[in-house]
């Protein structure tokens, strides 16, 4: 009995040490490993969000959407640009915000508890529209999107009021399909061009110290406050 | 138990602690909002669909660009009749254009859908609702009939005679200028594939993805 009292206090701090770093390596490799299957978001649109996010016109080019030929709108660049601006209006002094409601295929848009917009969108369908809580951090009035693979390949100029809030991932206006109400994107929210033009024109694009306008996504939504998110990326 | 395995023990029982508080935070922020979220249940939303109200008989839905709308006018009969009058105008209500009068006892009924626009303003659909029979008219949006035999395309019974095996369930919108979006259901009321309907060849294309 005595000889095993002993033989415990021979234990070391230099023994505690080595129980501590090993722990601490343990738990750190569960978290890398953990987070490496948590859901990835990159882009959108896996070209042009890597070449660039810029104001773009190209009213001679033709798009493709799902291995067809689509005609683009003819934009005016100098009238599109006129009718941008960092700032929207406002009706009220309340906090803007912009809830998109994944399970319902519905946008909507608030002053503080007053709805100042409800349509139906098209979210994500070939790659998820990333669910979390955002702010609007850069508004174009048209630019081009292009990406996917193979038959999946999609290019698309001319698109109009573009409000990114997570990398790519944004709201826009979608003119080559008119299936608003069920998923159809690569990740950004499509909505009809009256839609996307109106709520960009109430929106707020980041000014100074300020954030835009807040967007969340939500997988179900009811009201201001109630924004139900299952696997939030932030 | 010798003291280099008590060691051991107390090492592997620490570490194991240490293991499962480690998954837990990080399943935990993985699944952050999952366990805060109040539970509810969504309201039904009411869709922007031109249905006929009682008190209204004039209804319309704008294209998505805003420069066309579909207008329907619903009269009601003196014999329990409804007469369904669709033209189409400009954004602005200018250039109406005529395009289709159809009268139907009480039992049916017409709705313009909220995508009832091709994306490029040259055709739109309507549908009939008789009990729980749907069906789904297309039109070419100038007024002009596809030919001498057919002034619109019934997409419905031209898909239920491509005999895919599977049944017509609904039209939910346009998937390009000239492709209606088709869902349809099996035999036993469970989900079939999803369709294109092509406008004007009424060419029925499987797709590989449900819509």
């Amino acid at each position: 009995m005595s000889h095993r009292r002993i033989k415990r206090n021979k234990k070391t701090i230099g023994h505690y040490l080595k129980i501590y770093f090993l722990l601490f390596f343990v738990s750190l490799a569960i978290f890398a490993v953990g987070s490496f299957f948590k859901p990835q978001f990159n882009c959108a649109n896996s070209l042009t969000c890597k070449s660039d996010l810029s104001v773009s016109v190209d009213n001679d080019a033709i798009g493709i959407f799902q291995g067809r030929k689509v005609l683009p709108p003819k934009v005016d660049l100098a009238q599109a640009l006129t009718q941008s601006s960092i700032l929207g209006v406002r009706v009220s002094n309340e906090e803007k915000h912009i809830y998109i409601d994944l399970s319902t295929q519905t946008i909507y848009a608030y002053e503080g508890k007053t709805q100042i917009m409800k349509t139906l969108i098209s979210s994500g369908k070939w790659s998820r529209t990333p669910v979390g809580n955002f702010n609007i951090w850069q508004k174009l009035p048209v630019t081009r999107m292009a990406g996917g693979q193979g038959a999946d390949a999609y290019n698309l100029p001319n698109v109009q009021w573009v409000m990114y809030f997570y990398r790519d991932f944004g709201t826009h206006a979608a003119y080559w399909h008119n299936n608003f109400g069920h998923e159809m994107s690569h990740g950004c929210v499509n909505m009809r061009l009256i839609d996307a033009k109106e709520l960009y024109a109430w929106a707020d694009g980041p000014t100074g110290k300020n954030l835009g306008t807040a967007v969340s996504t939500c997988d179900q939504f009811k009201e201001p406050g109630t924004c139900i998110q299952k696997n939030p990326i932030n | 138990m010798t003291t280099l395995r008590q060691i051991e023990l107390e090492s592997i029982f620490l570490i194991s602690i240490v293991a499962a508080a480690s998954l837990f935070f990080v399943i935990q922020r993985n699944n952050q909002g999952q366990f805060n979220a109040p539970s509810m249940r969504i309201a039904s939303l009411s869709l922007p669909l031109a249905t006929p109200a009682p008190e209204q008989n004039v209804f319309s839905q704008i294209s998505p660009d805003g420069t066309k709308k579909v207008v329907m006018k619903v009269m009601q009969g003196s014999d329990n009749t409804k007469t369904y009058d669709f033209s189409t105008v400009d954004g602005n209500d200018a250039n109406e254009q005529r395009v289709f009068t159809k009268t139907f006892d009480s039992s049916s009924s017409m709705v313009i859908p909220f995508n009832t626009w091709s994306p490029d303003n040259k055709y739109f659909f309507i549908h009939k609702n008789t009990g729980d029979n749907k069906s789904v008219f297309a039109f070419k949006a100038s007024g002009v009939a596809f030919s001498q035999a057919e002034e619109y395309f019934d997409v419905t019974d031209l898909f239920r005679k491509k005999e895919t095996g599977y049944n017509f369930s609904e039209a939910t919108g346009w998937a390009s200028e000239s492709l209606i979006i088709v869902n349809t259901t099996k035999d036993d009321s469970s989900k079939g594939p999803s369709y294109w309907f092509e406008i004007p060849s009424k060419a029925v294309i499987q797709l590989s993805t449900e819509f």
